[in-house]
């Protein structure tokens, strides 16, 4: 889909489908990895909107409480990653990558760094690998946990007084057997949305390039 | 020269890579240790055999060919059946190919798409899957799917990069047509397996529920657009083995809040692994047929209602129907009466006028006392034929042009005499009232006779209100209508007892009264209402009992030359006795008798006809002579009309007065006198008749002069 | 001779899932946990430390800068980085301080490599 916000020409935005999808195919099989189950991914749909429609699209699938788990990058481009689910399912999550040997009070100690041990290992695996493809270092912050709604998710500006554009991929992973599922979302600022396009273009014309 | 099996375990070291396929999606294979063999022989034989099988189960499961691609080599190898789509050397493709020639095939629309995905492989994505088109070395284009997955060194580097083709060129078309289908028919499709949290769903399927395009959804965000009461379009907890019902639900669109209708059907499959079922069905929006059919069922349901209210309906407009057709006959029948009826009171009053005449002062005073009792009863016969007329329309009217205000004015003294003392009057009158046409004097009587039949309402006490306002056309009118021209309206309201509905249906009927006997004839909103409709007008009434009512008058509006309300002069007070020569024309002996024997006594010449022709040949016989013409309106054979046209013709100058008790169609236009013509109306006393002759002879004489 | 491994990471989750790996390949080995940077060199002060798993992503001071005070006073100790982190300039940042790169999240499988490496060398020193 072509973004209101930055204008992407169709083999950039494919270019930017794929490299979103190696990472989270990366950050999928880091899941799997952690919760020991089949993890359900769908094909990650990318669009880039404004801050206050990439609510309106999560609060379309999430119309109650949610936990964000944020990293903070910066680099060639610099943002926000966000790694979104219910808050209904915080607890299950934890559950999940934890294991089922400990018991619950620990979990419920527990809950909260198993989140953002989650999001870290998930957004990391994502993160990395997109910086690999572009080919550019991305330093990333140490994980937060937040709670919200759709909208306030993504009141926060990255920089301040910016209306800055969202990467926004929904990445519906569902946990066979466990009622789990979540987005992943990358806010961004504006000359970081144009590095990144500018990243894009020239890894279009590498892939391109070599192997003609 | 070695075989195939020997070059290929000579371009591999690890014979792994062969597992690799068979295991295609078992992770495990890639760290598989190689099965420790014995001898080379028994080597050879073996990787023949797993060939053999690899090339067996491809065949099975449909592949058009598998490709593996050395990552650290920088080498691409193609089966046999790949190579002959590529059209390439089977020997060649065995023995290794430059990466590039991956592309080679690929159809120039889709090769960059391909490029970055692969792009994508070699930097880390784990599962490659794609559709695209390849060009065969026979020029046919075929639509594949690539199914591939890069496997990882112990250090998680992209190793190598493997996986087959699938010609997917019918399945392609099915699905096209599939798409097409879907979307030209509104279909939305889904696919469900019980206790996952979403579900796969087509764009049609967004689109259906005014959600933004996705594959997949959370089952909650589906389910949450159901209107109450509705079943879920999706059920979590769904055992298996039961298949979708048919079932229509209710939802709320997400993007406008718009309620649907959408029908869900569907399947249950058992393919899953472990024995589960997956649900796939299609939703369809049935608003429209829906809503058809509620439209349908409730004019059923509501059948005898509307059946009921029509039957109102038309019986209400019978009613007004045969009320108006009521009031036609009843004034058709007055109207005749009371032209005989006028005819009867001419020779009575004026005989009983020339008796008393003749009688003079010398007579008996009982004759005398008897003759005027005579006379009083008969001009109060004579004032009810004419309210008989002014109901049915049939009154002699003499437009002018009327300041409304000015004439409310100039009666406001004898309203308030005719009130009493404890009614009191107001009246509202707007600035800038239009003029209005009508007959000032029969207006006059319409508004007393309204301000009296308040008073009466109001039982002696209360308040009368005359109001006159604009109502510009176009306005919605009392009785419903919308007004087709302006109109000046007059109301009467008083605040007395007012009347039941059924009371103001009849109001206008002659003789229809809610006085006690005595106290009224019934006829006084009858003359009101034929004045009001022969002026061109309406009029309504609207009552509340116990609270009052108000009548009110709708007069059409004046041309624009501005009003003359002079008053009319009265000529002649005193008879003259003069002796010019007057034509009498009337068929009815007793009134010609009586006219002629008071134009005589007047001391006028007078020779007479009982009809038409016998006048006109008189006229001409005699034309010099003849100064007037008295002449009957309504005659058998050649009619008042005829005859004064002819007399007009052979003297133009000859001025006419009409006698008539009947004029209708015969000098009235448009329900008044005709210019120039003079109108004398039955029954009439010697005095008027004396009267109206003057003024013609001395009109004429001055015309002459 | 037993042998002593540290274990440093801010998340316990991750501590106890590098515990849970370790257990299945070595379960003689004696590990030893450290929730930061500096909790790390304090026990490495403390008691004598043969084996380091750090993580990358910490507070104040990350898994790198750690692994390279360590290295410099344990030339030849087995270190092993441990991240989601899995950019290339990581790695290679790991390399330069001769340390191992291992992938979040921690599985006996991933660290396999590294863990049958150190007691290679360990049995060698010894």
């Amino acid at each position: 889909m072509v973004s209101d916000v930055i204008e992407l020409s169709e083999l950039e935005h494919d270019a930017l489908t794929e490299v979103v999808n190696i990472g989270v195919s990366r950050a999928a099989a880091s899941l799997r990895k952690m919760v020991g189950h089949q993890v359900l991914l769908s094909v990650p749909a990318v669009e880039i909107v404004t801050r206050q429609k990439a609510g309106v699209l999560l609060g379309e699938r999430e119309s109650n409480g949610l936990v964000a788990v944020e990293q903070n990058f910066s680099g060639a481009f610099a943002g926000r990653a966000m790694l979104i689910f219910p808050q209904a399912h915080s607890l299950a999550l934890a559950r999940a990558v934890a294991g089922d040997e400990i018991s619950n009070e620990e979990l419920a100690d527990l809950e909260q760094e198993a989140l953002a041990e989650t999001g870290n290992v998930i957004l990391n695996s994502c993160l990395a690998t997109m910086a690999n493809m572009l080919k550019r270092p991305l330093t990333m912050s140490i994980p937060t946990v937040n709670k919200g709604d759709a909208s306030t998710l993504f009141s926060e500006p990255v920089k301040d007084d910016e209306d800055g554009p969202v990467l926004f991929l929904y990445i519906n992973f569902s946990i066979h057997q466990r009622d789990l599922r979540g987005y992943i979302a990358m806010m961004m600022d504006m000359p970081s949305m144009h590095s990144l396009k500018d990243l894009l273009a020239e890894f279009i014309r590498q892939v391109v390039g070599d192997q003609e | 020269m070695p075989n195939s099996s020997d070059r290929w375990s000579a371009t591999r070291s690890k014979p792994a890579r062969v597992l690799q396929f068979r295991n295609r999606d078992g992770p495990k294979a890639v760290t598989a240790e190689p099965p420790s063999l014995a001898s080379t022989d028994d080597k050879h034989s073996l990787l023949g055999q797993l060939r053999e099988r690899l090339n067996i189960s491809l065949l099975a499961a449909g592949a058009a060919g598998s490709w593996d691609w050395d990552i650290s080599r920088n080498q691409l190898y193609l089966d046999d059946r790949m190579a002959a789509l590529y059209g390439i050397d089977p020997a060649e493709a065995d023995a290794g190919l430059a990466t590039s020639i991956f592309f080679k095939a690929i159809y120039p629309g889709d090769a960059n798409r391909i490029r970055i995905a692969v792009a994508g492989l070699l930097h880390g994505a784990e599962l490659f899957f794609k559709t695209y088109r390849i060009i065969t070395s026979d020029d046919q284009v075929c639509w594949v799917e690539a199914h591939g997955r890069c496997h990882f060194d112990a250090a998680g580097r992209p190793e190598r990069f493997s996986g087959i083709l699938v010609d997917v060129t019918e399945r392609h078309r099915v699905e096209e047509r599939l798409r097409i289908a879907q979307s030209a028919g509104g279909i939305g499709t889904f696919e469900h397996i019980p206790g996952h949290a979403t579900v796969m769903v087509s764009h049609e399927f967004c689109r259906l529920l005014g959600l933004n395009s996705a594959d997949v959804l959370p089952v909650v965000t589906i389910n949450r657009l159901v209107k109450e009461g509705c079943p879920p379009l999706l059920e979590m907890g769904r055992q298996q083995g039961e298949d979708l019902t048919y079932s229509e639900i209710g939802v709320r669109r997400a993007d406008n809040g718009e309620e649907r209708w959408l029908a869900r059907r569907g399947e249950a499959v058992r393919d899953v692994e472990g024995g589960g079922v997956r649900f796939i069905g299609v939703i369809y929006d049935v608003t429209e047929s829906k809503r058809v059919e509620d439209a349908l069922r409730h004019l059923n349901d509501t059948l005898e209602q509307r059946v009921e209210r029509e039957i109102a309906e038309r019986l209400q407009i019978e009613e007004a129907l045969r009320q108006a057709q009521k009031m036609e006959a009843v004034g058709q029948l007055t109207g005749g009466i009371a032209h005989d009826f006028n005819n009867l009171l001419t020779v009575i009053l004026g005989n009983v006028d020339m008796a008393r005449s003749r009688l003079g002062n010398s007579g008996d005073e009982r004759i005398e006392r008897a003759l005027a009792n005579a006379q009083k009863g008969a001009e109060r016969a004579s004032a009810l034929t004419q309210r008989l007329l002014a109901f049915s329309r049939r009154q002699p009217l003499a437009p002018k042009k009327i300041l409304v205000s000015r004439l409310l004015q100039g009666m406001a003294e004898l309203i308030s005499r005719s009130l009493g003392e404890t009614v009191i009057l107001k009246t509202e009158t707007t600035p800038d009232l239009w003029t209005v046409e009508a007959d000032p004097n029969q207006l006059e009587n319409a508004i007393l006779n309204l301000a009296v039949n308040g008073r009466d309402a109001m039982d002696g006490s209360g308040t009368l209100t005359l109001t006159a306002a604009n109502i510009p056309s176009g306005e919605l009118l009392p009785s419903g209508e919308i007004a087709s021209r302006d109109y000046l309206m007059l109301s009467v309201t008083d605040t007395g007892s007012g009347m039941s509905q059924e009371a103001v249906d009849r109001a206008f009927e002659p003789f229809f009264t809610t006085k006690e006997v005595g106290k009224g004839t019934g006829l006084g909103l009858s003359m009101v209402y034929g004045f009001v409709k022969q002026s061109g007008g309406d009029i309504h009434i609207s009552s509340r009992l116990r609270e009052g009512t108000t009548v009110c008058l709708y007069l059409p509006r004046a041309g624009d030359a501005s009003a003359d309300l002079s008053d009319q002069i009265i000529p002649g007070e005193q008879p003259s006795s003069l002796n010019e020569t007057v034509l009498v024309v009337e068929d009815d002996e007793d009134v010609r008798q009586f006219a002629v024997e008071c134009l005589l006594e007047l001391g006028y010449q007078v020779i007479q006809a009982a009809g038409g022709r016998e006048a006109l040949s008189l006229l001409i016989e005699r034309q010099e002579d003849v100064q007037l013409l008295v002449t009957d309106v309504v005659m058998p054979g050649l009619s008042g009309r005829q005859l004064a046209e002819a007399a007009q013709q052979l003297n133009p100058s000859l001025p006419i007065l009409y006698v008539s008790g009947y004029p209708r169609d015969v000098i009235l236009q448009d329900g008044r006198v005709k210019e120039g013509v003079e109108l004398l109306s039955k029954p009439f006393t010697q005095q008027a008749l004396a009267a109206k002759v003057r003024e013609l002879l001395d009109q004429s004489v001055s015309v002459e002069v | 001779m037993s042998v002593t491994v540290l274990v440093v990471d801010d998340s316990k989750l991750a501590r106890i899932n590098a515990g849970k790996a370790l257990n299945q390949l070595q379960p003689d080995w004696r590990r030893v946990e450290a929730a930061s940077a500096a909790e790390a060199l304090a026990v490495i002060e403390r008691e004598p430390v043969d084996v380091a798993l750090v993580d990358f992503n910490m507070e104040e001071k990350d898994g790198l800068a750690l692994a390279a005070e360590i290295r410099e006073a344990h030339p030849v100790m087995p270190i092993a980085i441990i991240t989601a982190n899995i950019q290339d300039e990581i790695i290679s940042r790991a390399r330069e301080i001769n340390a191992s790169f291992v992938a979040k999240p921690l599985t006996a499988e991933g660290l396999q490599g590294f863990v049958s490496g150190a007691a290679l060398r360990l049995r060698a020193k010894s």
